[in-house]
């Protein structure tokens, strides 16, 4: 055999093994949602017309997604410009702070502005309706977009910032002509996700009354008894999602990430006016997104004075979260490693991208529907509290893989290709490389990658609610099943809890990417 | 290093990680770990303390131990239907005759008969076959502001469609069960047109598009954004009580009224319990089941809960005593059930969310 040949040979051969396994773990994690699509498409005896329905959703949702995504990219933009180029009191600190909203599920903002905002409450402006429920999606996913627009901006060309400014561009032009049209991708990737969580957020919308995708669902279900019209409107849902994610995925292949000629870029000088401008922002984003409505929280939960013991519901919180991230984890990585090596293995990534954009719920539903067939089959026996929970776990890998991914992914990118085509030559098989070049390189990703999960399972609620063993509960459904008995005092604790849990690894974080990008 | 022992390399890490997995999926189990003695296993869509000190009662008597799966009554359902005979459900516990039919219908309920639960609970507050058993009472009801509204203008839930009251209510949305229950009785009495008009008349009255929950329309009847709304009668006892001052303020406003006493009765809805068609401790779910409708367990209910007793001779709490004797609507729970969709069609066509 001629060296060359057995070179290529032995190269080819290295890169292939990861892909099955890459595309197994996708197919795990779409499978759920698939589940839905199948069964939606089965014969339907039911009496009711599941139209009026599905267009009312669609148009809720869609209206939702322009007008609540709409304001998060403004609000995050505008965020992400002025902690990333100008120097303003209070800059440093914002630059971390502004993700905290993150830490606060959706549904827990609208429980605590509507009990802030009543008309005969301390703070009588009505939040309610269409427009309440597009204020608090803005205002509590505004982070998304602030997050991804200042890893954009940081890994853009300075120069071109430079040279603007050397030609006599003025700030505001900066931002429109230079800035948005450098970062735009960015922009795309984070307004992406939030109309993918505002697209699978029930609780929030059920709250203010609308009629969206998500809660049609569940009146087709429930209300009208009518399961496949509510898969049908389920697998429009998931149709939905998949464009957003194809735009989200696409923006990203757009931009380049140029290492090499990173700078620190000094900070534009503002008037004093547009100084005490954009520290009023900042400081009216972090009160709220974060401190009005936790604040107001605070003082429900002080004056429910008979307080239970939480703490069996915050370590089982933390336990669940713990192992739901690590399985998570290895299953991004996975895909992530594998994608990076095998263009073929970049399928995978899309796939298991499906069900980060439905509710859990949804999810949920599809698991135990795969579940039921294959007890149906004879393959396995009833869901009982062991398959319940791998149900579970199962559910949190489909839904959150692709939130996993996204870091590792952009932590991957770093490393050097020849590093890993060296290695191959040497007779690395790709689990040796996995585990001795990606994984060192990836390690701060990783570390950041579950965070990330840490935070979004510890807020997750239906699909936790549905496949949690017995005697289990977890904050979030402590929290639920209080402020679903309307009695909001006695859920406070609970939900305040989530936030505390979600806060140290998003402040750890936050604090991470402000270092890296310095 | 040849292809075959890469992959099995490769194998072996991968069979490592799912070890890793299957051993911390295993701990979890662990945690949610077997009592030792006898116990009965409870799906509950109700998270009242009060039930928890029902549970505890029981276990002191009989030795039984109760575990608990809170959970929505939707999400009970799903469930329970994924699980099939494996299930650990032996109790089921709902609120609300609706989503009790609706578990009866998908075939996870089976019919449990026995003396003392035939004379404890009403003919009409259970499933004619014992499916399900009703344990406690609740009422639907007029909430209005009494600086704005004679109590007179509010006697029946009819004259919530009057011009009096265009722009001046407030109502949850209709996909909550309670609003659904509601017209199927009405559908059941006087049929699907009558129910109809009703519906189409309250939604023209409407102060704001539905949102929130019944306590929500308490508030907004308590600022006078709305002069009245139609709520679960426990809701203002419950905010009357709270140890929130503004919440207490805003049910000092509010006061409730009984409706259709002159006609048809209050309409009235209960929380109930019914086997597990799967149950693999019946004998411990049946004694759980009549022991929830006993007098010992409906008289240390009584003060707990903002409900009525399923028995009138069980004295309620003072609050609840406090309101009075009241005439209830006389039709069969089930057919609250049999309804659902009609009424939730019904909804769909007048516009009412």
């Amino acid at each position: 055999m001629r060296p060359d040949l057995a070179l290529t040979e032995s190269g080819r051969q290295a890169h292939a093994p990861l892909a099955p396994f890459a595309l197994l773990a996708a197919a795990l994690c779409a499978a759920p949602a698939l589940a839905v699509v199948l069964f939606s498409l089965g014969q339907s005896e039911e009496a009711f017309a599941a139209g009026a329905l599905l267009r009312d959703g669609a148009l809720g949702t869609l209206a939702l997604v322009v007008v609540g995504g709409g304001g998060a990219l403004l609000l995050g933009a505008i965020a992400a410009w002025l902690v990333s180029f100008c120097s303003f009191p209070g800059r440093a600190a914002f630059e971390w702070l502004l993700v905290l909203p993150l830490a606060a599920p959706s549904y827990v903002l609208a429980y605590s502005y509507a009990s802030l905002t009543w008309a005969g409450g301390p703070l009588p402006v009505p939040i309610e309706g269409f427009w309440g429920a597009a204020f608090v999606y803005a205002i509590g996913l505004y982070p998304y977009v602030f997050l991804a627009m200042r890893a954009g901006f940081a890994a853009r060309h300075t120069s071109a910032f430079e040279a603007a400014r050397s030609l006599g561009v003025s700030t505001s032009q900066l931002f429109w002509r230079v800035g948005l049209p450098l970062a735009r991708p960015a922009l795309v990737a984070g307004g992406a996700l939030a109309a993918m969580e505002i697209a699978a957020d029930y609780g929030a919308a059920h709250h203010f009354g609308l009629t969206t995708l998500s809660t049609a669902i569940f009146r087709a279900w429930y209300s009208h008894g009518a399961p496949v019209s509510a898969l049908r409107i389920a697998a429009v849902l998931l149709l939905l999602a998949l464009a957003f994610l194809l735009a989200e995925r696409r923006a990203r292949g757009r931009a380049r990430f140029d290492a090499a000629r990173w700078r620190t870029l000094s900070l534009l000088e503002l008037s004093p006016s547009a100084r005490a401008a954009a520290f009023g922002f900042c400081a009216l984003l972090l009160l709220l997104g974060a401190v009005l409505p936790l604040a107001w929280l605070a003082r429900l939960a002080l004056l429910h004075t008979n307080v239970e013991n939480l703490a069996a519901p915050l370590l089982n919180t933390i336990l669940l979260a713990g192992v739901g991230a690590l399985a998570t984890l290895s299953i991004s990585l996975l895909i992530a490693a594998a994608a990076r090596r095998d263009n073929r293995a970049r399928f995978a990534l899309f796939v298991a991208g499906v069900g980060y954009a439905a509710p859990g719920a949804v999810i949920a539903f599809g698991a135990l529907m795969v579940f039921g067939a294959a007890r149906n089959a004879g393959l396995v026996g009833g869901l009982g509290a062991g398959l319940a929970l791998m149900a579970l776990l199962w559910t949190y890998v489909a839904r959150f893989t692709a939130a996993g991914v996204q870091p590792i992914e952009a932590g991957l990118a770093q490393a050097p290709a020849n590093l890993d085509a060296a290695a191959a030559t040497l007779g690395a098989n790709p689990w040796r490389r996995l585990a001795e070049i990606d994984l060192p390189i990836a390690t701060p990703s990783l570390a950041a990658a579950a965070l990330i999960l840490f935070v979004e399972i510890v807020k997750e609620l239906p699909a936790t609610l549905i496949l949690r063993p017995l005697n289990f509960d977890t904050l979030a459904v402590k929290a639920h099943a209080y402020a679903s008995d309307e009695r909001l005092l006695e859920a406070a604790a609970p939900a305040l809890l989530i936030f505390a849990a979600g806060l140290a690894p998003l402040l750890i974080l936050s604090r991470g990417i402000s270092r890296a990008v310095r | 290093m040849s292809p075959r022992s890469k992959a099995a390399q490769g194998g072996a890490l991968l069979s490592r990680r799912n070890f890793a997995l299957g051993a911390t999926a295993a701990t979890l189990a662990a945690c949610a770990r077997e009592p030792e003695g006898a116990y009965v296993n409870v799906y509950s869509a109700r998270h009242y303390d009060s039930d928890k000190r029902l549970y505890e009662a029981f276990e002191q008597s009989t030795g039984i131990a109760v575990r608990v799966l809170p959970a929505n009554a939707e999400q009970i359902l799903e469930r329970l239907r994924a699980e099939g005979d494996a299930t650990e459900a032996d109790l089921i516990v709902a609120a609300d005759a609706g989503n009790l039919w609706r578990l009866q219908d998908a075939g996870l309920l089976q019919p449990a008969m026995s003396a003392s639960l035939e004379a404890a609970v009403p003919a009409r507050l259970r499933e004619p076959q014992g499916h399900w058993w009703g344990f406690s009472k609740r009422a639907r009801v007029i909430a209005y502001n009494k600086g704005a509204v004679h109590e007179q203008e509010v006697a029946s839930m009819d004259d919530l469609t009057r011009p009096r009251f265009r722009g001046k209510l407030a109502v949850r949305s209709s996909s909550n069960t309670y609003n659904l229950s509601l017209l199927a009785s009405r559908i059941e009495r006087l049929g699907a047109e009558n129910a109809r008009r009703w519906a189409a008349g309250v939604r023209a009255n409407f102060a704001r598009d539905p949102q929130g929950a019944d306590t929500d329309q308490i508030k907004a009847v308590a600022a006078g954004e709305a002069h009245a709304a139609i709520v679960n009668h426990y809701y203002l006892l419950r905010m009357a009580q709270s140890e929130d001052p503004a919440e207490r303020a805003a049910a000092e406003k509010v006061a409730l009224k009984f409706p259709d006493q002159a006609g048809a009765g209050t309409h009235i809805n209960i929380s109930g319990a019914g086997i597990a068609t799967h149950a693999r401790r019946r004998e411990a779910a049946l004694q759980l089941l009549e022991y929830l409708v006993s007098d010992e367990a409906q008289t240390l209910l009584a003060p707990l809960n903002s409900e009525f007793p399923i028995r009138t001779s069980i004295q309620p709490a003072p609050a609840l005593a406090a309101l009075g004797l009241f005439k209830e609507e006389e039709i069969s729970l089930d057919a609250l059930g049999r309804r659902q969709a009609e009424a939730a069609a019904i909804f769909e066509r007048v516009g009412w969310r």
